[in-house]
């Protein structure tokens, strides 16, 4: 589902993030990225996710080299992968159910369809009831989770969330977990990152540890 | 369908932009306007003053005045001399009785001529001339000047022909004013538009983020670029048809024996239909240029 090939990510200003990684997520499978702050963790993610470009080596997902692509086809193949933020990237200036239509307006959904869907996402996450919500009125675990929503509505085949459990107390952190390991159950290929122990204990998933930009031992 | 709906989408969040600040879309709408109503205002003042021009006699044409003693003879020498002339396209004969007739009846001198021994006029040929170069009319009339029984040559035409050569100088710094102001139009247009850009800078990071290409992102703010280009367009035309109506009132009232001729010519329908087309293509052309400087700025791709 996702091939890393000796990817490289030197970014505009010499900071080397990523080393030559290569590795492979398999379809449906569930994996969680580990390492300290600074050891690439954010940058394999938006590397798979087509939010940055690998600098040296390839990056296939979806049998698509995403190095081979323009502009135009990396922004729709973005379309096709759920992202959860670390900051959350809300639109502080709409409801709940207005953050989560965007990635459906873009698309070009009918209002009905995205009514729908919409509502689908919010209910998966718990938040139907907070529709007309703006997001400074959600708690932090609250706008996490319309983050989710927002990541899911397109229904992707892949969703790789970017610290989900970063600033969440325990409880929130378990509920966010249990919500990940449901969409991994019905089929969808699930990349994760933390720093948190505890977080890779409760999902007992495979891990990708980084450190320094490189594979660790 | 789809594309019909992502311009759908764009449209009415353009819309929805406009309406949401009403006070500083009309006040962006208005400063464009009045950028674009001075050429229009401009292109009034022009036109008019053609049509005064075309009413005058600019075609080329020169006087030859006989002398008193010229014979009909001479007079008929002249004219054929003239008529052979390769500058003269045509040739009129005014004989002197008529033209002394003309004067009594177009002045209230009658009683003096009346009172006169005999004819003070002479004979004239009217010639039109091929060329208005000065240089081959001087030449001409120097020509002429010369034949017997000529006595003065005259060419009245030369001062309509300056005010013709006015009103050419005229469109064109015209077309020279109205296309700086055209780009300075595209410029503010931009910049206003720019303005919307940063305003939604955060919808267009998030947006490019979660898939939306570089024409998705565009989209919106082209048409409200168009739209706020259009309006502007149509508001210019308004403000030109009400400037010429005020202006026009005073010229009747300035000149009551000429207001036949002294009028202000608006500017037809094709024209204001161009006004707000160009008005609105700049308007897109702004829009165009604001965004591009947002998108390279977001690229999330580089």
């Amino acid at each position: 589902m996702i091939q890393f090939s000796a990817a490289a990510k030197r970014y505009p200003g010499g900071q080397e993030a990523l080393r030559g990684v290569s590795c492979e997520i398999a379809a449906g499978e569930m994996v969680a990225v580990t390492g300290h702050s600074g050891a690439g963790k954010s940058t394999l993610l938006k590397l798979a996710a087509g939010i940055e470009r690998a600098s040296g080596g390839t990056v296939v997902v979806q049998g698509q080299n995403l190095g081979a692509l323009g502009e135009t086809a990396l922004a729709v193949l973005r379309r096709r992968i759920g992202f959860v933020f670390q900051d959350h990237k809300l639109l502080f200036d709409r409801n709940a159910y207005d953050n989560v239509a965007l990635p459906l307006r873009v698309g070009g959904f009918g209002r009905d369809e995205i009514g729908r869907r919409v509502r689908a996402a919010l209910d998966k996450v718990g938040l139907l009831a907070r529709e007309k919500a703006m997001p400074v009125a959600l708690s932090g675990g609250e706008q996490q989770r319309l983050c989710i929503a927002r990541a899911i509505v397109n229904r992707p085949a892949i969703l790789i969330a970017d610290e989900p459990t970063g600033h969440l107390d325990a409880e929130y952190a378990r509920a966010i977990l249990d919500l990940f390991q449901s969409f991994h159950r019905v089929g969808v290929t699930v990349m994760l990152s933390t720093h948190d122990e505890s977080v890779l204990e409760r999902l007992g998933c495979r891990r990708i540890a980084l450190a320094a930009g490189t594979l660790a031992p | 369908m789809s594309w019909l709906r992502l311009h759908g989408h764009a449209l009415g969040e353009a819309l929805r932009r406009m309406s949401a600040q009403p006070v500083a879309s009309a006040f962006s709408v208005l400063v464009l306007a009045i950028a674009i109503a001075l050429p229009v205002l401009a292109a009034v003042v022009l036109q008019s003053a053609g049509a005064i021009a075309s009413s005058l006699e600019t075609d080329p044409h020169v006087n030859v005045y006989l002398a008193l003693d010229a014979s009909d003879e001479d007079a008929k020498r002249v004219g054929d001399a003239l008529r052979a002339s390769p500058d003269a396209s045509s040739v009129q004969f005014v004989p002197r009785a008529k033209a002394l007739e003309e004067l009594k009846a177009s002045t209230h001198l009658a009683d003096v001529i009346d009172s006169l021994q005999g004819n003070p006029l002479p004979d004239a040929y009217i010639v039109r001339v091929h060329s208005e170069d000065p240089g081959r009319v001087a030449a001409a009339r120097e020509a002429w000047a010369k034949l017997p029984k000529v006595d003065q040559v005259a060419a009245d035409f030369e001062w309509a022909r300056r005010l013709g050569n006015w009103i050419r100088f005229g469109r064109r710094l015209l077309t020279a004013i109205a296309l700086a102001l055209g780009v300075s139009v595209a410029f503010i247009a931009g910049h206003l538009i720019r303005l919307q850009a940063l305003a939604h800078r955060e919808e267009i990071e998030v947006s490019q983020l979660i898939g939306a290409t570089a024409s998705d992102v565009r989209r919106p703010f082209l048409y409200h670029g168009l739209l706020q280009g259009a309006l502007a367009g149509a508001v210019a035309v308004g403000l030109g048809v009400l400037a010429a109506a005020w202006l026009g009132a005073e010229l009747r009232a300035l000149t009551p024996e000429y207001a036949s001729e002294l009028k202000i010519v608006s500017l037809d329908l094709t024209w204001n239909l161009a006004v707000v087309g160009l008005a609105a293509a700049l308007g897109l052309a702004g829009a165009w240029w604001a965004v591009a400087r947002e998108l390279r700025q977001f690229s999330p791709g580089r």
